[in-house]
C-alpha cells in the first residue's frame, strides 16, 4: 500500500466514520429537500473538531495536517451522497488553512473561535460573472481608506452565502488594489458577509443542495486592516495555496464518492438478475467495474500524495511549484473519473438509477461540480503543462 | 468528603479509577481456526470492545478534577490502538500488558495478569470493567479480578448514582427491573450498557493529544508474580471447541386489532405446530 496513515489518522477515520455513518448518511437525501444541513449536524461536526480543522490549537482548532484533513473528507464523502457536508467541511478547512498561515493574529483570534464552534461559516469567494479560474480578470477593487479599506464589486457562484449571512462569518476573497500592476497588484482578505453594503443573491445549483450557492454585491464595504491576509498586493500568490489545499481535498472526495458508488453498484449487480444470470456476470458490466475501481484507487492515491506534498511544503521540503504540479495532476480527472463511474452505477440500476430515491444520482450531481469548483480541469492541464514545458513558453 | 455526584460540588479527596479494556475483532461473524480453536484475528479490523467503552465513559462521567483514570489492557502490540482511543476519550494514562508469556490465556490467567498490573499500580478506588467482550462473551474477567484482589464487586451496573464517604451507590439491572446497591470502596464494577447509551466519538483535538499522554508497555518481568500463572500455563480451562451458533429464525409477530383476535391467532398457530 502506498499511503501510510499515522495512528492519529486511523483514529480520526474511525471517529469520523462512526459520526458520519450514524448521523449524516440517514438524512443525506433529506438535506436536498430542505436545502440545508441541519444545525445539529453542523454542531456535531464542530464538536468533533471538523470545522476549520486546520486552525491551530491556540485558536481552538486541532491544527490537523493536510493528510488528516483528507481522511475526514474521505469519510464524509462516503456517508453523504449529496456532497453537501463535504463542501461545508472542505471550504472552511482549506481557507482556514490560508487564514491560519497568512492571517493576522487579531483576525485569527476573532474569526477562528466562531468557525471552529460551527457558529460561523468561513468560505471562499473569488469567482465573478466574468472571472472564474482566470482570477486576474477580477473586477472587484479594494482601496486603502483611513485606518482600513473600502471594497467594491461583486462575487458569483459562491458556496455558503446564505449560511454566512444567516449565522455569521464571511469569505476569503481577492480584489485589485493596484490595478495597473495586474495580478501583482491584488490583495487577499477576509470579507464578513454580515457587513453593511453586502447584498446577497441566490442560485439553484444542480447538486450539493444542502449548502447554498449564491453571490453578493459589495458596495462601499469597509473592512479593518487586520482582515488582510499576507502582504497587500501579493494576494494573488498566497490565494493559490488555499486553492491547492481545496483541490487536493476535492480529489480525495471524488475518489471516495466514486468508490462508495461502486460499492452500491456491486451490491446491486450481484443480486439483480437479467436473462437468467446476475448482472455481475456480464463482461460489459464487470470490466467497467474493474476499470472504474482501478482508476478511482489511482485517484485516491494521487489525492493523498497531493495532500502529503502540501504537508511537506509546510516543512520546507517541497517547493511551491512542485505542490502546484502534483495537486493539479490529482484534481485534473477527479470529477470526470468519478462521474463516469457513478454514471455507470446509475445505468446498472436501470430506471431506479434515474430516480430521486437513488443515492448515486445525488452523488453524480455533487461530483459533477468538482470539474469546475476551485479551478477547472482545463486550468489543471495548463498548470501541469506549464511546469513540464517551462514558464518561458507562455 | 466526596459529595453526591448530582450536586456537582467539590470534594477534598482525589480518586484513582482503573478501567480494564480489550481490543476485539470488529465483526459479529467471528472466524475460528479449526485447528487451534482460537479466533482468527488476521485481516479483521479491531476495535475497542463497545462494553468497555461504556465502562470508560461511566468512569469519565463521575470523574472530578484531580481524579485519575488509568486504562489497562492485555493484548498484542496492536492493542495499543484501543488504548489510544481510550486516551482520546479522556483517560489519563494507559498501560498495555503485552508479552509472549501471556499468550493463550483463558479468563483466569487473563484476570491474574490484570490483577498483577493493578497491584503494581497500587492504590485505587474503583475498577471499571465492561460487561463482557464481544468476541468471547464470557463476562468472567471482571468478577475474577475482584475475587483475586479480594474486593467487593457490583455486576450489571447501569450507572453510578452516588459516590461519597468512600461508599458507592449503583443502579444495577436485574431480571425484572433495577435495584440500588451500596458498597464500600475499593470496588470493582462491571457495567451493563443501557440501550440509550451513545458511544462518544473522540474529537480531533483529543485524538491529537492522545499520543502525548503517558503510555507504558509492561511484560511478565515488570509484573512479577509466578510465570506459571500467565498465559496458557496459568489457564485453568481448555477450549475444546468454538463455533458460531446457527442464526435464530425470524419470529412471527401477531398484529391484530383486538387482544381477543390476537390470542385466537396465537392459539391457532400453536395448535397448527402441535405445541398445544
Amino acid at each position: 500500500m502506498s499511503i501510510k496513515f499515522s495512528e492519529e489518522d486511523e483514529m480520526i477515520r474511525e471517529s469520523v466514520r462512526e459520526f458520519a455513518q450514524s448521523k449524516i448518511a440517514p438524512i443525506a437525501l433529506k438535506m436536498e429537500e430542505t436545502k440545508e444541513i441541519p444545525r445539529d449536524i453542523v454542531k456535531g461536526m464542530a464538536e468533533l473538531g471538523l470545522m476549520t480543522c486546520t486552525a491551530d490549537e491556540k485558536y481552538g482548532g486541532p491544527g490537523l495536517s493536510a493528510v488528516s484533513a483528507g481522511v475526514i473528507a474521505e469519510e464524509l464523502a462516503k456517508a453523504d451522497c449529496t456532497g453537501s457536508t463535504c463542501v461545508y467541511y472542505l471550504v472552511p478547512a482549506s481557507w482556514g488553512f490560508l487564514l491560519n498561515k497568512y492571517g493576522t493574529e487579531e483576525a485569527k483570534q476573532e474569526i477562528f473561535p466562531k468557525t471552529v464552534s460551527g457558529e460561523w461559516f468561513l468560505g471562499i469567494a473569488t469567482t465573478e460573472s466574468d472571472a472564474g479560474s482566470d482570477v486576474g480578470a477580477t473586477k472587484t477593487t479594494i482601496k486603502p481608506d483611513g485606518d482600513g479599506f473600502v471594497v467594491n464589486g461583486e462575487k458569483m457562484y459562491i458556496s455558503g452565502v446564505r449560511e454566512a449571512v444567516t449565522h455569521g462569518g464571511g469569505h476569503i476573497t481577492i480584489a485589485h488594489q493596484t490595478p495597473e500592476r495586474g495580478t501583482r497588484g491584488m490583495t487577499t482578505f477576509y470579507l464578513p458577509l454580515t457587513a453593511e453594503g453586502i447584498t446577497p443573491t441566490y442560485i439553484n445549483d444542480l447538486g450539493r443542495e444542502g449548502i447554498s450557492c449564491g453571490g453578493f454585491s459589495i458596495n462601499n464595504v469597509r473592512i479593518p486592516k487586520h482582515y488582510i491576509l499576507g502582504e497587500e498586493n501579493k494576494g494573488f500568490y498566497i490565494l493559490h495555496e488555499g486553492y491547492e489545499y481545496a483541490r487536493a481535498l476535492i480529489s480525495v472526495i471524488c475518489a471516495s464518492a466514486g468508490l462508495k458508488s461502486l460499492e452500491n453498484g456491486m451490491n446491486y449487480i450481484k443480486e439483480r438478475k437479467s436473462f437468467g444470470k446476475p448482472l455481475a456476470e456480464y463482461q460489459e458490466i464487470n470490466f467497467r467495474l474493474a476499470e472504474h475501481y482501478t482508476k478511482l484507487n489511482m485517484l485516491r492515491d494521487l489525492g493523498y500524495k497531493a495532500l502529503k506534498t502540501i504537508d511537506l511544503e509546510q516543512e520546507g521540503k517541497v517547493s511551491r511549484f512542485e505542490t502546484s504540479n502534483i495537486v493539479a495532476q490529482a484534481k485534473m480527472f477527479c470529477s470526470d473519473w468519478a462521474c463516469k463511474a457513478i454514471n455507470d452505477v446509475m445505468q446498472w440500476q436501470g430506471a431506479f438509477g434515474y430516480s430521486r430515491e437513488c443515492l448515486d444520482q445525488a452523488a453524480w450531481r455533487a461530483v459533477r461540480s468538482f470539474s469546475l469548483a476551485e479551478g477547472t480541469k482545463e486550468v489543471m492541464k495548463m498548470i501541469v503543462a506549464r511546469e513540464l514545458l517551462g514558464k518561458k513558453q507562455y | 468528603m466526596r459529595l453526591n455526584l448530582e450536586s456537582h460540588l467539590n470534594f477534598d479527596e482525589t480518586m484513582k479509577f482503573i478501567v480494564c479494556v480489550k481490543q476485539v475483532p470488529d465483526t459479529t461473524e467471528v472466524k475460528i481456526d479449526p485447528e487451534t480453536n482460537t479466533l482468527i484475528r488476521e485481516g479483521v479490523p479491531s476495535i475497542l470492545n463497545p462494553f468497555d467503552q461504556f465502562a470508560l465513559e461511566e468512569a469519565i462521567k463521575i470523574r472530578q478534577e484531580g481524579d485519575e483514570i488509568i486504562v489497562i489492557s492485555m493484548g498484542p502490540p496492536q492493542a495499543k490502538k484501543a488504548l489510544l482511543k481510550c486516551l482520546a476519550l479522556g483517560a489519563d494514562k494507559a498501560i498495555l500488558l503485552s508479552d509472549r508469556a501471556f499468550a493463550g490465556a483463558d479468563t483466569w490467567a487473563t484476570s491474574y495478569t490484570l490483577t498483577q498490573c493493578i497491584k503494581k499500580i497500587g492504590d485505587f478506588n474503583i475498577i471499571f470493567c465492561g460487561l463482557q467482550a464481544i468476541d468471547g462473551d464470557t463476562a468472567q474477567v471482571g468478577p475474577e479480578i475482584a475475587a483475586q484482589l479480594g474486593i467487593p464487586q457490583v455486576t450489571h451496573c447501569e450507572s453510578v448514582e452516588k459516590l461519597e464517604d468512600k461508599k458507592l451507590t449503583a443502579k444495577v439491572q436485574t431480571d425484572d427491573g433495577y435495584k440500588i446497591v451500596e458498597t464500600r470502596l475499593p470496588v470493582l464494577i462491571t457495567g451493563i450498557t443501557p440501550s440509550f447509551f451513545e458511544p462518544t466519538n473522540p474529537p480531533m483535538m483529543s485524538i491529537m493529544k492522545a499520543n502525548k499522554k503517558p503510555f507504558s508497555t509492561w511484560g511478565a518481568e515488570e509484573l512479577g508474580g509466578s510465570k506459571d500463572n500467565y498465559g496458557l500455563n496459568g489457564s485453568l480451562t481448555e477450549v475444546i471447541k468454538v463455533y458460531s451458533p446457527p442464526a435464530r429464525e425470524q419470529g412471527v409477530v401477531i398484529k391484530e386489532e383486538t387482544a381477543e383476535t390476537a390470542v385466537q391467532k396465537l392459539i391457532d398457530l400453536l395448535s397448527k405446530d402441535k405445541v398445544i
